[in-house]
């Protein structure tokens, strides 16, 4: 039998009847001024969640499933998203990404991020050049270098475009913990704007060395895996959400995993991905309200531990 | 984990089925244009019947992997470049070189091969059908993988003679790498896919053996 995901769970606890107190209902209205943390290198303000869209988005030609996408990007913008993180490893994400920016309004703020995924300078150019096709896109505000893949050759690249005025950021990624030990090194030395791993309420090895890293060099940190792929609901949400988690104006599990995550000095953004417009409505409901501070994040922690 | 759901999995064999058609119908004349060779063999109808395995490896591996399954999972591009490769092996082996033949027999990997075959071209697409994702959902024998490598392997092992390995390979790892589909998927027909690699490999194994034992004496 496979795990339940996110919508399973909140679909059981709200038929229990007890909506209000397990934190299984809609996200609260906004309290307070969108939250937003600063680009180190520019100063440029972003939204403390931007939005995935490993798998989510990756619809194929299907027109309803891409009809329902588009309205969960619609969501995602009129709560105050703008940064959307995609790769060309991601199937068809791009493409569906693109065919929904097309239809949706209110996009004025999008900070479309995307990642070059291949081997060698010349498929590397082609890949991010058909990247700003699918988007739509003549540039893009940050490209990445996925994973790793032939970073040293991408990198002279991105650096190319960003002098030429092809491209506003450049950046990195890895995910799931992997070659931290190679990525530090990349952050100490390499002129990136932006870095991207994982992060969040279990794999917290990224505050070892990563977290303090990308702050003492001015990097722009941009958090993968925020739910543990769905992990942490499996493994949390069918508890109730801690009385306490008002405190933080929390009503749902996602914010609380959010929060956590945003509330780290070091993190920009941190970019959930989903299918469901309820869910994107939780998940941009952690960008406003209070962020837990040192005491609560610890507190946090400690709760789920005993879980 | 797989880069898309089964929703999509399921909704783009729906696109492709509706853009291919009749294809569908054109590949269930074929197998069953083989399955009567194998009844009624003609001077010729060997190099007819690796012809026609080869152009149903070609179709999935440029038109089903190259062009539909490689625009929601990257490692499409490997499976297509994989199943090419079969197809000119096919080609090479069974075609310009005629070097394989293929008759029904009644020993243990004979009636292997001949359950294969139904499997393939009856009892998957019927599966499929009760268990949720029937036409237009199914992967349908011949232009899609699962029922065509079940089918392949059926066959091969109808091979006169030893059942020759370098045509075996590719579909025994594709079926245990696409007989992962009923775990990640849902796909629980593909664990036909499963079987069919695991006792086709064992099934071809023990048939070559008998056969170097007797001609060694």
């Amino acid at each position: 039998m496979s795990k339940p995901d996110r919508r399973t769970v909140l679909k059981s606890i709200a038929a229990l009847g007890a909506v209000a107190h397990l934190g299984a209902g809609p996200a609260a209205a906004a309290a307070g001024p969108l939250l937003t943390r600063a680009i180190p290198k520019t100063g440029e303000k972003l939204p403390v969640i931007g939005m995935g869209s490993w798998i989510t988005f990756n619809v194929g030609k299907d027109k309803k499933l891409r009809a329902g996408r588009v309205e969960v990007l619609q969501k995602f913008f009129d709560r105050g998203g703008a940064l959307i993180d995609s790769s060309p490893m991601y199937g068809s994400s791009e493409e569906v990404i693109g065919h929904c920016l097309e239809r949706v309004t209110n996009r004025d703020k999008l900070f479309a991020a995307t990642k070059v995924w291949t081997v060698s300078k010349w498929l590397g150019l082609r890949q991010m050049k058909a990247s700003e096709d699918l988007w739509g896109r003549e540039r893009f505000d940050l490209m990445q270098i996925h994973n790793l893949v032939d970073w040293e050759t991408h990198r002279d690249t991105l650096i190319k475009w960003k002098d030429e005025g092809r491209l506003r950021h450049m950046g990195i990624t890895t995910s799931h913990g992997r070659r931290h030990d190679d990525f530090a090194k990349i952050m100490a030395s390499e002129p990136f704007d932006f870095v991207q791993f994982t992060y969040n309420m279990l794999d917290r090895e990224a505050e070892k060395r990563l977290l303090p890293l990308a702050a003492d060099k001015g990097l722009a940190v941009i958090i993968n895996r925020p739910f543990q792929r769905g992990g942490l609901f499996d493994r949390f949400a069918r508890h109730p959400l801690p009385d306490w988690a008002a405190e933080i104006d929390c009503v749902n599990w996602a914010q609380f995993f959010l929060k956590f995550v945003v509330s780290h000095p070091a993190v920009t953004c941190a970019i959930p991905a989903t299918s469901q417009v309820a869910h994107m409505d939780q998940n941009m409901s952690a960008a406003y309200g209070r962020l837990p501070d040192e005491k609560m994040r610890a507190r946090m922690i400690a709760h789920i531990e005993s879980l | 984990m797989l880069p898309f759901t089964p929703e999509v999995f399921f909704s783009l064999f729906e696109h492709y089925n509706g853009a291919i058609w009749p294809a569908q119908v054109i590949a269930y004349a074929l197998g069953l244009a083989v399955i009567a060779t194998m009844f009624m063999p003609f001077p010729g109808s060997d190099r007819v019947v690796s012809a026609v395995l080869a152009g149903f490896w070609l179709w999935n591996g440029a038109v089903y992997h190259l062009e539909y399954f490689a625009t929601i999972n990257f490692s499409a591009y490997a499976f297509g470049l994989l199943f090419i490769i079969e197809a000119a092996l096919l080609a090479w082996t069974g075609v310009l070189r005629g070097r394989i033949a293929f008759r029904l027999r009644t020993d243990a990997s004979g009636w292997c091969g001949a359950a294969f075959i139904l499997v393939a071209m009856v009892l998957y697409p019927l599966a499929a059908h009760l268990l949720g994702h029937g036409w237009p959902q199914a992967a349908m024998f011949g232009v899609a993988p699962c029922p065509t490598v079940i089918f392949t392997l059926g066959v091969l092992l109808l091979a006169h003679g030893r059942t020759p390995w370098h045509l075996m390979a590719i579909p025994v790892l594709w079926a245990l790498m696409g007989g992962t589909a009923p775990f990640l998927l849902g796909i629980t027909e593909d664990l036909s896919l499963l079987g069919a690699g695991l006792v086709g490999a064992v099934m071809a194994v023990l048939r070559n053996r008998r056969l170097a034992f007797h001609e060694t004496g």
